[in-house]
């Protein structure tokens, strides 16, 4: 790639980004999906904890931001080329040369980026509100972690999006995919609870490897090294949905150029 | 009987089930297998899960009662909003406010399937609860327990049938149904014990659906007599009644202001 070249997708990259934040801003379902519902997690966490909220603090704010991060995803950015097709812009996207998957990986870092909002929220609501300590043990591997962290799930929405844009029946299942993803990633509580027949379920979702190094960073309870294993197997796993994106990719756009069915119905 | 009570009856089973199809029309049998049955399996393991993790796994049925009762609010809140809410989205609402039917028996039918559906959807829950979660439910009358099951349902029902008239004059009633779905779960006392929080609190959760309904299903199925829910029952039978009154008076005024302006719609 040229350096024009990448310069004009990086620029393409940044416009999609900004306009997608500016629509999401008044956008109801997105506002309560990275807002309100992680809020309301992290308040009833909060309450059910009752007197082991103050040692648990941490673990609830980062838990329940992670929630809104999987929400985000999976209703936002799994649709961020269903919207396309809903508002009717899909054709031009198909159809210009500028690459789809950069105006959708720049799309789905705003929704990935502004999700944090939730975690944010949930960290001043637990230390304004509740008066918690709310101290990150290694806040270098923290931070360091949480950025790892919004690649893996903006590299997993680069899968999701078109699985959802071509198999419509899959999409039906969106409401059932939320819940199974907080349970098996242990945002909230560890995977410890369930039976052991589900671990090889968590260990293939990098939701769970960010929940461990955020988790692990967070509170201090995991060494450095194991963090770092954490996040090396996060970037694993991304490279992993990249790679399978850019296959996904090629067979939407071959399905709808071949077929002539833009909108891919 | 009379001629028109026919009418009327025929109109509230008609738009019922008319209503409840148009609602379920896009979807396929797997969606409304994801939203009506895995969905609300998540949900009540997660916040068992969470529960049983936070105070103990000597707890579980409290968090398992709790959320397989609020889950009449899927059908109750979520359901109901949207078949009334279809009138004005699928461009059918000038026409119903220009007929001269029955309007109680039109406004009340849109809800009557989704009552039942409700109900299916909390038997369901305490399904999986005894299947996946251990709940023992050995000594509970059952005839009680799906007396407090259709009482928690109807009264959900009739929050509901007031969020459809909302849904009538705002763009935004996803975002409101979400919300008032989630804040149920801290108010209603699925999933906190509602002498835990402050008392603004629980004067709230005292007016909202469920709150009893949860409260009556703990009791029987811990073992207390029916005499000892009567009254929460009562309470909830009222609440229904407060609610969808609220709710059908909204919807006759506005009517009453869409034929005053002349745009036969409610905003």
């Amino acid at each position: 790639m040229n350096l024009e070249r990448l310069r004009s997708n990086l620029r393409v990259i940044g416009y999609a980004f900004v306009m997608t934040l500016k629509q999401n801003v008044i956008d109801g379902f997105i506002i309560f999906t990275i807002l309100i519902q992680p809020l309301i997690i992290a308040l009833l966490a909060l309450w059910m904890m009752d007197d082991r909220a103050a040692s648990h603090a941490i673990f609830i704010v980062v838990g329940s931001g992670l929630t809104g991060l999987w929400s985000s995803l999976l209703f936002i950015s799994g649709n961020s080329i269903n919207v396309e097709r809903w508002i009717g812009t899909l054709e031009f996207m198909v159809a210009m040369p500028t690459p789809i998957t950069t105006i959708i990986f720049g799309k789905n870092l705003a929704h990935v980026t502004q999700s944090l909002a939730s975690m944010l929220l949930s960290y001043a609501l637990a230390g304004i509100l509740f008066q918690l300590d709310l101290s990150i043990a290694r806040p270098g591997l923290f931070l360091v972690s949480l950025l790892f962290t919004i690649i893996a799930f903006v590299a997993f929405g680069l899968i999701i999006a078109p699985i959802f844009v071509m198999n419509p029946g899959v999409r039906g299942w969106q409401n059932a995919m939320e819940f199974p993803v907080y349970i098996l990633s242990g945002f909230l509580f560890p995977i410890a609870l369930l039976p052991g027949w589900t671990t090889p379920a968590s260990y293939i979702l990098a939701p769970y490897w960010a929940a461990r190094a955020l988790h692990g960073a967070s509170s201090g309870e995991a060494t450095p090294a194991s963090i770092l294993l954490y996040l090396a197997i996060l970037i694993a796993f991304s490279s992993l949905y990249v790679l399978i994106s850019r296959w996904l990719f090629k067979v939407m756009l071959h399905k709808t150029r071949v077929d002539a069915t833009l909108g891919l119905q | 009987m009379d001629r028109p009570v026919i009418r009327n009856l025929r109109l509230f089973l008609d738009g019922a089930l008319l209503s409840y199809i148009a609602l379920f029309r896009w979807l396929r049998p797997a969606a409304y297998l994801a939203s009506k049955i895995i969905m609300p399996l998540n949900q009540i393991l997660f916040f068992t899960l969470l529960g049983m993790y936070a105070t103990g796994r000597d707890n579980a049925s409290f968090y398992i009662i709790g959320n397989a009762l609020q889950l009449t609010a899927v059908s109750g809140i979520y359901g109901v909003t949207m078949s009334v809410g279809g009138d004005r989205w699928d461009g059918t609402l000038p026409y119903l406010f220009g007929t001269p039917a029955n309007r109680a028996a039109l406004f009340l039918g849109r809800a009557f399937f989704h009552i039942l559906d409700g109900m299916l959807g909390v038997v369901l829950g305490f399904f999986w609860g005894i299947v996946l979660l251990g709940l023992d439910m050995s000594g509970t009358p059952l005839p009680v327990l799906g007396l407090i099951i259709l009482v928690t349902t109807l009264s959900t029902t009739g929050l509901g049938l007031l969020m459809g008239c909302l849904s009538l004059i705002t763009r935004n009633i996803m975002f409101i149904n979400n919300t008032v779905y989630f804040l149920l779960l801290i108010f209603s006392g699925a999933n906190i014990p509602l002498e835990t929080l402050p008392e603004w609190m629980q004067r709230f959760s005292s007016i909202l659906p469920l709150t009893r309904g949860i409260a009556a299903a703990r009791a029987i199925i811990g073992g207390q007599p029916f005499a000892d829910i009567k009254p929460l029952l009562l309470g909830e039978m009222a609440i229904t009644f407060a609610y969808a009154s609220l709710g059908y008076a909204l919807f006759r005024w506005f009517e009453f202001q869409a034929k005053k302006r002349g745009t036969l719609e409610a905003i």
